[in-house]
């Protein structure tokens, strides 16, 4: 149907869009869509751009690759440090064993092997001190006579 | 010139100047006319259509070629357009039927807008939907874009816009009937 068909009585009874021509009424200055480029070119000149960055091309593999290994990362903190609660809780429940219980238990149940006895020599060596201590015997010397420790009587 | 070579020669520091004015040559009428059609008035039309295009130049690098150039342009264009009319209620603590009384009185007094009385009618009737059913319609009726790319565009199921097409050329029908 044209579009001069459609009198003000037909739009009233019986209006139906597909009858209507698609018509754009709105209309621009004269030249707009030669100008506009130029006017957008000028503006972009100042605007800058947002390059990609270098790694853009690698990063989507990369975030694939990295995402599991982020999970086992996770996973081996929060395994390790349950671990540490563990021992730290056996460390809590040892120190409330009793000093009698423990020589009991160890009087019981401790089996002292040949290697306990092998070092039992070197026990008496004149290093021990140094060996145990992480000090030579000059300076333990220097210490002793610098807090006269030799002349106290314990 | 094919998209693909747009993007091309923009990729290249040497050409990009080129291949942007290239790239505006080929939709600005596209863009201007779908954001027009939104806010009625040329000179908040221009305004847009500059900034859809300055924002394309920002991120066209960083564009993916997973979807097509155009429904990308659509995409910033719809968004572009539904956040100035959003923030034109905001501005002015205007109800959505305000909003469209001003979009109408522009209708009814704006010198570049020629049309007969039923074409004007129907300008009206479409201020009555809300935006973003007016960008379904106007998508369908006037850009004839298929229900598929208006999916992408706007992110929204064929279905759903099948069902808002038809209502909204139902509520027109309505309007032009009863007014």
């Amino acid at each position: 149907m044209h579009e001069g068909h459609l009198t003000h009585n037909n739009m009233k009874n019986d209006f139906k869009l597909s009858d209507l021509p698609k018509h754009n009424i709105y209309e621009v200055p004269d030249k707009y869509f030669d100008r506009l480029p130029a006017q957008i070119m000028e503006r972009t000149a100042g605007a800058g751009y947002s390059p990609a960055p270098w790694y853009a091309p690698a990063w989507k593999p990369l975030r694939l690759a990295l995402a599991p290994l982020v999970l086992l990362l996770v996973a081996g903190i929060v395994y390790f440090s349950q671990m540490r609660q563990e021992q730290e809780k056996s460390a809590v429940i040892l120190a409330t064993v009793g000093d009698e219980a423990i020589v009991n238990y160890l009087s019981t149940f401790a089996v002292l092997e040949s290697s306990d006895f092998a070092e039992l020599p070197s026990l008496s060596s004149p290093d021990m001190t140094a060996e145990f201590l992480n000090v030579s015997p000059k300076a333990a010397e220097e210490e002793l006579e610098y807090y006269q420790l030799e002349m106290t009587d314990y | 010139m094919e998209d693909k070579e747009i993007l091309d020669k923009f990729a290249n520091p040497e050409s990009r100047n080129l291949a942007f004015n290239q790239l505006i040559r080929k939709y600005q009428q596209k863009i201007y006319w779908h954001i027009r059609k939104m806010v009625i008035d040329h000179d908040d039309a221009d305004d847009l259509t500059q900034e859809v295009f300055i924002k394309v130049w920002k991120n066209l690098e960083n564009f993916r070629q997973d979807s097509q150039l155009y429904t990308w342009l659509y995409r910033i264009a719809t968004n572009e357009c539904l956040t100035f009319l959003s923030s034109k209620r905001k501005k002015f603590f205007l109800p959505i039927n305000d909003v469209a009384a001003e979009l109408t009185e522009k209708i009814d007094s704006s010198p570049d807008i020629d049309g007969d009385e039923i074409q004007l009618k129907l300008q009206k009737a479409l201020l009555k939907l809300p935006d973003k059913q007016r960008l379904v319609f106007n998508m369908k009726y006037y850009d004839e874009l298929k229900y598929e790319e208006m999916s992408e565009i706007l992110g929204t199921s064929v279905g759903a816009l099948k069902a808002s097409y038809h209502h909204a050329v139902k509520k027109i029908e309505e309007f032009i009937k009863r007014d």
